[in-house]
């Protein structure tokens, strides 16, 4: 994953959250993932389903 | 028999084809007119603009499809339509003109009993001066430009491989334009590679955007469940902007762009430029210039269309202020009010008024984006759209009714850095619905349940999925029509 460091200086772009080491890890964490990728697929499979009558 | 005329073989059109292919028997003729002899899978032409892809992965030839599923296809361009036919001909009828070789020139009256109009936008690169590939910046809206683009962009690592600075600029090339996700997405492809190389202390990456804020994606922004708040997409899309190194200017609309610098104008009224050697910049988007004619020859296009050129379906044109907008000012059935017989699907439609609010400059420039309807929403307007045309056929009497609005359907755009199993990394986001409905959804404006945004891998696997199983859908193969859109 790409991480710069952040100069702390008063920019826009200083201020946004930025994921910990562990929110990384788990972007990139095979079995979370897997579950994670059935769970997008229902969401999209529900909205396909209910966006046309 | 009767026949009906789709024009343009994008996904909208496409899928609306081959919809109808398969309602209509035989003896009902299904006729495509589109001057491309490719279909080209647009999501991934961004994998064709850093290199990970060839331009042959991204597209197969329309003509063998067609051959075998039964469409007549015309590899033309539609000029005129004639609804009422002209004093010769008393249907109605297109005027084409052939692009394919050997034909080349050639002109033809197509009748219609039912004609869906699936164009797609004209790239609009002429309003801003010298925006394009003919000018000083790339695209990745089609696949010859991604693979432009790609030339471009290794002009430039290469450079920084020998040590020298970049500077990248990245976004939309017009105060008005939209696909704000697919540029989000080249930048933050763009900024991997540049990683990858381990290069990014010599590139400066600047987004450029007309939205008022990040994340808006010419959809009025969302709002998603997240770390235990409800927090907005302008959050969520700085958030990925930073963690990737990406400096922004938002507010923005390109005026003018010179080799090397770019022109632009802010809401709050200034003039500025940036300097770059390597830019992608989305241009805006027009109706693709067809005329219409009624039966005495004489120009009737104001009737038909909106004035950037779109068609006019059954939406509510009726200006009104941002607070006076509600979800049914927009079309359902994507019927023409001026015939019955006409639709209008995809980027095709004249959308009845923004989603984003609109600004405009101190200057008086409207400076916003434009409502997006690509993607999945092109395929289920085009689907329904096909249904209802087949069941008019069907029945011989004109019915409407299957619908699908913008205000009661999702969509998914997934936003892809890298690429294979391992390597990549993607932002999610779902919205349900795509036009906020603040009756139904009075806090938010969306269904939160369904309004997702989540970086991470499985998104990656689902745009890797997503490719092959719409190419896959695209060509017809066995089990295609199971496949949603």
């Amino acid at each position: 994953m790409i991480r710069k460091p952040i100069a702390k200086g008063y920019k826009d772009e200083d201020y946004p959250p930025i994921p910990t080491r562990t929110n990384r890890f788990m972007r990139k964490f095979w079995p979370y993932q897997i579950i994670r990728f059935f769970v997008l697929n229902l969401k999209i499979m529900r909205i396909i389903v209910g966006g046309h009558s | 028999m009767a026949k009906v005329v789709v024009l343009g073989a994008g996904i909208s059109g496409h899928t609306a084809v081959m919809v109808l292919r398969k309602k209509l028997g035989k003896k009902h003729e299904v006729i495509m007119v589109s001057p491309n002899s490719n279909y080209q899978w647009i999501p991934s032409n961004i994998w064709v603009g850093i290199g990970q892809m060839k331009p042959k992965q991204v597209i197969f030839p329309l003509a063998p499809v067609y051959k075998r599923k039964g469409v007549n296809f015309k590899q033309a361009i539609a000029k005129t339509i004639f609804p009422e036919g002209d004093t010769a001909i008393t249907n109605p009828f297109v005027e084409i003109e052939y692009v394919e070789e050997g034909k080349k020139g050639q002109k033809e009256k197509v009748e219609y009993d039912y004609l869906i109009n699936a164009t797609g936008p004209k790239l609009n690169f002429a309003a801003t001066e010298g925006l394009g590939p003919d000018g000083h910046t790339v695209s990745v809206c089609t696949y010859g430009h991604a693979a432009h683009a790609w030339e471009k962009l290794q002009e430039s690592l290469d450079k920084m491989a020998k040590g020298d600075k970049q500077r990248f600029v990245i976004g939309t090339g017009h105060p008005m334009a939209t696909c704000q996700g697919a540029a989000f997405e080249y930048a933050l492809n763009v900024a991997f590679e540049i990683n990858k190389r381990k290069l990014m202390h010599l590139a400066e990456i600047t987004w450029i955007t007309n939205e008022y804020e990040l994340g808006d994606f010419g959809m009025g922004g969302a709002f998603i469940k997240k770390g235990g708040y409800v927090t907005s997409t302008k959050i969520f899309t700085e958030s990925i902007m930073a963690e990737y190194g990406i400096k922004w200017i938002k507010r923005a609309g390109v005026k003018k762009v010179e080799e090397g610098v770019i022109h632009y104008e802010t809401l709050d009224g200034e003039e500025s430029t940036i300097e770059f050697d390597f830019s992608m910049l989305i241009p805006g988007f027009a109706g693709v210039g067809i005329n219409a004619k009624n039966k005495n020859g004489d120009d009737i296009s104001a009737e038909l269309f909106a004035p950037n050129g779109f068609l006019k379906v059954d939406a509510d044109y009726t200006p009104k202020d941002f607070d006076n907008w509600s979800i049914k000012d927009w079309p359902s059935t994507y019927q023409s009010p001026k015939y019955e017989n006409i639709f209008a699907c995809g980027i095709a439609f004249a959308p009845p008024h923004s989603i984003s609010k609109p600004f405009k400059s101190k200057k008086g420039t409207p400076i916003f984006p434009t409502p997006p309807r690509t993607g999945m929403p092109s395929g289920v307007m085009g689907k329904v759209v096909a249904l209802n045309v087949a069941e008019s056929v069907k029945s011989g009497k004109t019915s409407v009714k299957h619908k699908a609005s913008m205000g009661k359907m999702g969509a998914a755009c997934i936003v892809s850095s890298g690429y294979g199993l391992r390597d990549g990394m993607a932002a999610t986001m779902t919205v349900y619905p795509v036009v906020p409905d603040f009756e139904k959804y009075p806090e938010w404006g969306r269904d939160l349940g369904y309004t997702v945004g989540e970086p991470g891998l499985a998104g990656h696997w689902m745009k890797l999925f997503m490719h092959y199983m719409f190419i896959y859908k695209a060509k017809a193969l066995p089990g295609w029509s199971l496949i949603p859109e």
